[in-house]
């Protein structure tokens, strides 16, 4: 039972950021989207696990109960593409195995590195006194002189 | 706004080249006037270096080696070096990016403008260097190419990177986000939005996105994708970010944005 509510969470997590996605991009990357959807929402599920390690409460008693097992998304991380395997029995998590990624996994690890539909608030934000430098902003000499690049350069004389 | 620490600072001097303004902004530790003299050289050596090749180079010239070779009177067997190179460079990219990046006009015409800037942004990167100055940021026009730091910490290994921000296509007084300028030391935003519709789309469709900015490790290469991805559209930028990894920001013309995770928050 904690198991089914457990796994309707992650689902519903799902399905609010795949709705999430849907309403910020327009029509073009579809598939795109949607694998950073799987991505993204089973990123969340899997990080949890494996922060509580391998070695969390395996074997207890090992009685012929339905044990599920659920191969996480690859989440590709600062260290490295990470995908892992859990094992779930009476409703606790009784292994997390990491998996050997094929180079068909591979391959879609590399397609969650593409461009993904963001936020505004996803992006990381800046406020132009932050900044040192403004990109795009003076490709004629006139939108330089009205531009926020100007003010930096004169600030900075 | 007051700086917190009066031996750090930013230097910044800029002059026109190449129908924009250019701008070179140092950072010093030295002492202030030693500071200026600085930013004074270094701002002499590009500037000469971008005259040298807009003279070359410059279509708005009617005796520039481009012109000339523009209406004919010179073919490019017997043009400049340079000018056989940034062709040869310009040509690679053409089918490197299946022809979303050209050096032809749409009248067949040869225009290398598209690549002069950045490689005038990559020759000054080197005279830079050579002069022996370590913090600087260059921007030509909005494309941005760094070195160091914008705080050096002569003692420290670790500094802060620049920090660019990206000017919102749709509100130009505003940032749309801003990127560190680590490895990936160049940044290049292409649009339509200014100079009207300069980049021609491929197949002569509207383009998909207003702007894009490209962060990758040289300014040509920033340069070049960032253009192509206007004229070429999303096939145009997932080849670009599965073939050179670079990190993308495209803002398509109602605003909405597509990011590689350079570009997003976590980064």
């Amino acid at each position: 039972m904690a198991t089914a509510v457990a796994s309707t969470g992650i689902l519903l997590a799902g399905w609010q950021s795949g709705a999430h996605i849907a309403e910020t991009g327009a029509s073009t990357t579809t598939s795109l989207s949607s694998s950073a959807t799987s991505d993204s929402s089973t990123g969340t599920g899997t990080s949890t696990t494996g922060g509580t390690g391998t070695g969390s409460s395996s074997g207890t008693s090992a009685k012929s109960t339905t044990a599920a097992t659920y191969d996480g998304a690859a989440v590709p991380t600062r260290f490295g593409t990470v995908q892992v395997q859990v094992t779930i029995q009476d409703g606790k998590i009784t292994e997390v195995t990491p998996l050997e990624l094929t180079d068909a996994e591979r391959k879609s690890a590399q397609i969650s590195s593409r461009a993904a539909p963001v936020l505004r608030s996803e992006v990381l934000q800046a406020q132009s006194a932050s900044v040192q430098t403004i990109g795009g902003a003076t490709v004629t000499s006139d939108a330089y002189l009205t531009s926020l690049q100007a003010a930096l350069d004169a600030a900075n004389f | 706004m007051q700086q917190t620490s009066k031996n750090q600072q930013l230097r910044a001097r800029t002059f026109p080249s190449m129908g924009t303004v250019v701008g070179v902004t140092a950072a010093s530790t030295a002492p202030a006037q030693t500071a200026v003299d600085e930013v004074e050289s270094a701002v002499d050596v590009v500037e000469g270096i971008f005259s040298q090749l807009d003279l070359t180079f410059s279509l708005y010239r009617a005796g520039s080696e481009a012109s000339r070779l523009d209406r004919g009177e010179l073919t490019l067997a017997y043009a400049s070096k340079t000018m056989q190179e940034l062709y040869a460079e310009a040509s690679e990219w053409r089918l490197a990016t299946d022809g979303a990046f050209t050096a032809e006009r749409p009248d067949g015409g040869l225009d290398l403008s598209g690549i002069v800037k950045a490689h005038a942004m990559r020759e000054a990167a080197l005279s830079l260097r050579a002069l022996g100055l370590k913090d600087w940021c260059v921007n030509a026009g909005g494309d941005v190419l760094v070195n160091g730091s914008p705080e050096p910490r002569p003692s420290s290994p670790i500094h802060e990177p620049w920090l660019a921000g990206i000017v919102d296509p749709l509100d130009r007084q505003a940032l749309l986000g801003a990127y560190p300028l680590r490895a990936m030391s160049a940044l290049a935003t292409s649009g339509s939005a200014e100079r009207g519709e300069h980049i021609w789309a491929v197949g002569s469709t509207r383009p998909d996105f207003a702007q894009v900015s490209v962060a990758a490790p040289d300014i040509v290469t920033a340069d070049v994708l960032a253009t192509a991805i206007v004229a070429g559209g999303t096939h145009s930028l997932d080849q670009a970010v599965d073939k050179w990894g670079v990190e993308v920001l495209a803002v398509r013309r109602d605003g909405t944005m597509l990011a590689t995770p350079g570009f997003r928050n976590a980064a």
